[in-house]
């Protein structure tokens, strides 16, 4: 009797707690992202914040109390007299059309080849990452030396095989595709999100496709490509994030004025130089601002335009 | 036994002596040590000769304490703009003249005149130009640091090579004209461009070359009052229009002469100099113990290399000998004291300042031992270094070519555009009458609107 009375009790406590938990569960989940919330508001929301407001002020280094409000003056300059503004934007979009396209298509590529069924794949799948965890740096000053003119590998090659040697870092018509061609070199992390993408399409439908007598290119067209749209989609826009803020790798090819002509200065340059060459921190808040803004754009333009051609398996698509 | 209680005794004696010497110490120090944080740059060979500098120091200030904070060199401008506008910012740091400037037109860091006068201290001993150029609007600003002076005036040579290609080694070049026989003699070019460089013109920073140059041709900069850009004059177009025409016809153009330095350098001992490869090479004080370092059986051969005064525009009746001084980022250094701190800490980073500054054991010591030359005159008095350096009376003649340039918080902004302008001369993209004019009037728009807002805060 005794023991029955205590089933139950435990019984309706537990059903209780389970009410509760029910109840609350939207609660805890956010109590569970608190640390990250916190964060994200803390790191980011209110940096963000207080750059739009120095972005309306001319704030200098050392400026005492208030830094002057200034409104649109900062942006009103941007656009009309600052000739940086659009050599900087020209040559980060300039990289970002080159360098994003042959990066994705290069990691996919190998990817594809990392997803055969080959003996000692797990060797050269890990050969092929090993670029991608070498510090940027360090990558850069390799590649700043292979693209030496006088002694660098680059042109020593090319005088073996009768090609006359490339000024990589001296020319201003080949600071960006040196700069490019050292973006190939961190393909290792878009690659391993290919290739996860590659091994979660089901073998059946290759099946499918090799019953029907559909060949290597079929199976690609038909079946890789569209299964594979949602990664080539997050691969894109990753990209083209981190295209538009590329900076160390300029910094330490070609330096702060961006080689000769400033044919290599990147936006994010200009803005550095801004706040910690001309001390003008105001200016480059605003530039800062702008930034976010194309970024912004064109990330929701990415995903507006996204339900037209990536496939998610849903019906999505059809919708669109 | 009797090992162990001598060994008692000994402990509680130094216990003794400790405990009494203890008080006495703070009573010197009326109980407080200051420390002073000493933001720098004085990194490799020189960190340990710095320690050695403070050391000395703190043995004669017993109550200031100086930490040496040695910088890494990448992010300089972004290390120093945001220790700076800290509210604890270092208490001594190292600034280029613009940025001397620029602190203090905006309250960052505080004039020494007060200190100077307090102190005693002999602004006589420095070079008149090396301490002028630390003056903005009246009031002096930090005390000179070495590079301010014979940044530009000088050129090393290589006297093995002159000899080679058939010249007096002893006579070096005095005049534009016989510098360009000499480089059209010696530079030879291959496959992937020059391969032994006669003259370098120019470092990276091309407006600094060219302004260099341009006193030698008799041109100035700027007016005496700072604020009209002058180097557009026809002195400088000559002066420009020549640079192209040695940088086209003898070197191949621009791009073969960066590609010769590329990746190279004279610190690192990788430059082209030390395998023979570069007859002439503009320098600045800094190179003497560089050279020292990396190859001291050359620095020792004095029939090995020489120094020259940079040659000047024999067609021109106003060419001399010239170099500057303060004119851009690698001129003009000065030990500056930020405004953040109490009055006792300021003052003893200015004692600290005028140690390091006009000491025997503080600056004088520290680079006599770099055998480069001190803003002192009478550190440089030091017979010891016609031994250090075989070229010291040549040294000493080209710091007195030395000119001061009037300059602005906005030079930093004013070099840039010119530097642009200039570039693109070099590029073939206009002519060096245009470079100069149109960066002339680039760079004046921003010297008057400085200018006009300075002035309505007067």
């Amino acid at each position: 009797m005794n023991a029955t009375i205590a089933r139950q009790h435990d019984e309706s406590w537990r059903a209780r707690f389970q009410e509760w938990w029910f109840r609350c569960r939207s609660w805890i989940g956010f109590l569970f992202i608190l640390p990250w919330f916190a964060g994200f508001v803390i790191f980011d929301l209110m940096p963000f914040a207080y750059n739009l407001y120095l972005s309306f002020t001319d704030y200098q280094i050392g400026t005492q109390g208030a830094p002057p409000w200034i409104g649109l003056e900062n942006y009103l300059e941007i656009f009309t007299k600052d000739k940086l503004f659009s050599k900087s934007m020209y040559n980060t979009v300039y990289y970002l059309g080159f360098s994003v396209p042959l990066r994705l298509i290069f990691a996919f590529l190998i990817a594809l080849l990392l997803n055969m069924r080959v003996r000692g794949m797990e060797l050269y799948r890990t050969l092929f990452y090993v670029p991608s965890v070498v510090p940027l740096v360090a990558a850069t000053l390799i590649f700043a030396g292979l693209l030496n003119t006088r002694y660098g590998l680059f042109n020593h090659v090319f005088l073996l095989v009768g090609l006359p040697p490339v000024r990589w870092l001296s020319s201003p018509d080949w600071i960006k595709p040196s700069l490019i061609i050292l973006s190939l070199w961190g393909f290792g992390a878009q690659m391993i999100i290919f290739l996860a993408g590659l091994q979660s399409i089901p073998s059946d439908l290759y099946e499918a496709v090799a019953i029907d007598g559909g060949g290597g290119l079929r199976r690609l067209r038909h079946i890789t490509l569209p299964l594979m749209t949602p990664t080539i989609f997050f691969n894109l826009l990753i990209g083209v994030i981190g295209g538009f803020q590329i900076f160390a790798q300029v910094f330490v090819m070609v330096g702060v004025d961006g080689g000769p002509l400033g044919a290599g200065l990147v936006y994010m340059m200009h803005v550095y130089n801004k706040a910690f060459r001309d001390f003008e921190f105001g200016y480059a808040a605003a530039l800062s601002v702008i930034l976010f803004s194309i970024i912004f754009a064109l990330t929701v333009a990415l995903v507006y335009t996204s339900n037209r051609w990536v496939f998610y398996g849903d019906g999505a698509e059809d919708a669109a | 036994m009797y090992s162990l209680r001598l060994l008692r005794v000994i402990l509680a004696l130094g216990m003794l002596l400790t405990l009494a010497a203890a008080p006495s110490a703070a009573q010197d120090c009326d109980g407080d040590v200051i420390e002073l944080e000493f933001m720098n740059w004085w990194g490799a060979a020189r960190e340990p000769l710095m320690n050695e500098v403070i050391m000395h120091f703190e043995a004669e200030n017993p109550c200031i304490r100086v930490i040496n904070q040695v910088q890494p060199w990448d992010n300089r401008s972004e290390l120093l703009a945001t220790a700076a506008a800290s509210s604890n910012p270092p208490s001594i740091i190292m600034t280029t003249r613009p940025e001397t400037y620029q602190f203090a037109i905006q309250g960052l860091i505080i004039p020494i005149d007060a200190f100077v006068e307090d102190q005693g201290t002999d602004l006589n001993v420095f070079y008149a130009g090396e301490v002028g150029i630390q003056y903005w609007n009246g009031e002096l600003y930090g005390l000179p640091m070495p590079t301010a002076g014979g940044l530009t005036s000088m050129f090393l040579y290589n006297k093995t090579m002159l000899r080679e290609a058939g010249f007096d080694a002893e006579n070096p070049p005095e005049t534009w004209q016989e510098m360009q026989a000499m480089a059209e003699a010696i530079t030879q070019g291959d496959a992937l461009g020059i391969d032994v460089m006669g003259i370098q013109m120019h470092s990276s920073n091309l407006d600094e070359a060219f302004v260099s140059w341009l006193y030698t041709n008799g041109g100035r900069y700027v007016s005496d009052d700072a604020r009209t850009l002058t180097f557009n004059s026809e002195a400088g177009i000559e002066t420009l229009a020549w640079m192209l025409s040695f940088a086209n016809d003898i070197n191949g153009g621009i791009e073969n002469e960066r590609d010769f330095f590329q990746d190279t350098s004279f610190t690192e001992g990788d430059h082209p100099w030390y395998d023979n490869q570069l007859a002439f090479m503009p320098i600045n004080t800094s190179v003497f113990g560089h050279y020292n370092n990396n190859d001291p059986d050359g620095y020792a051969n004095a029939d090995h290399w020489g120094v020259m005064l940079r040659p000047y525009n024999g067609d021109n009746p106003d060419g001399a000998h010239a170099g500057i001084t303060g004119y851009g980022f690698s001129g003009g250094w000065a030990y500056t004291i930020p405004r953040a701190h109490p009055p006792e800490i300021q003052e003893a980073a200015y004692k600290f300042a005028e140690f390091i500054g006009v000491h025997p054991q503080g600056g004088c010591a520290f680079l006599f031992a770099q055998s480069r030359p001190a803003p002192v005159k009478e550190c440089n008095e030091n017979p010891a270094y016609y031994d250090a350096n075989p070229h010291w009376g040549t040294v000493l003649e080209g710091l007195a070519t030395d000119t001061p340039i009037p300059i602005t918080p906005v030079q930093g902004q004013i070099a840039e555009v010119i530097r642009g302008h200039i570039e693109e001369a070099f590029f073939g993209m206009k002519s060096a009458a245009d470079a100069l004019n149109e960066a002339a009037a680039e760079g004046q728009a921003i010297l008057d609107e400085f200018w006009a807002e300075f002035d309505a805060d007067m």
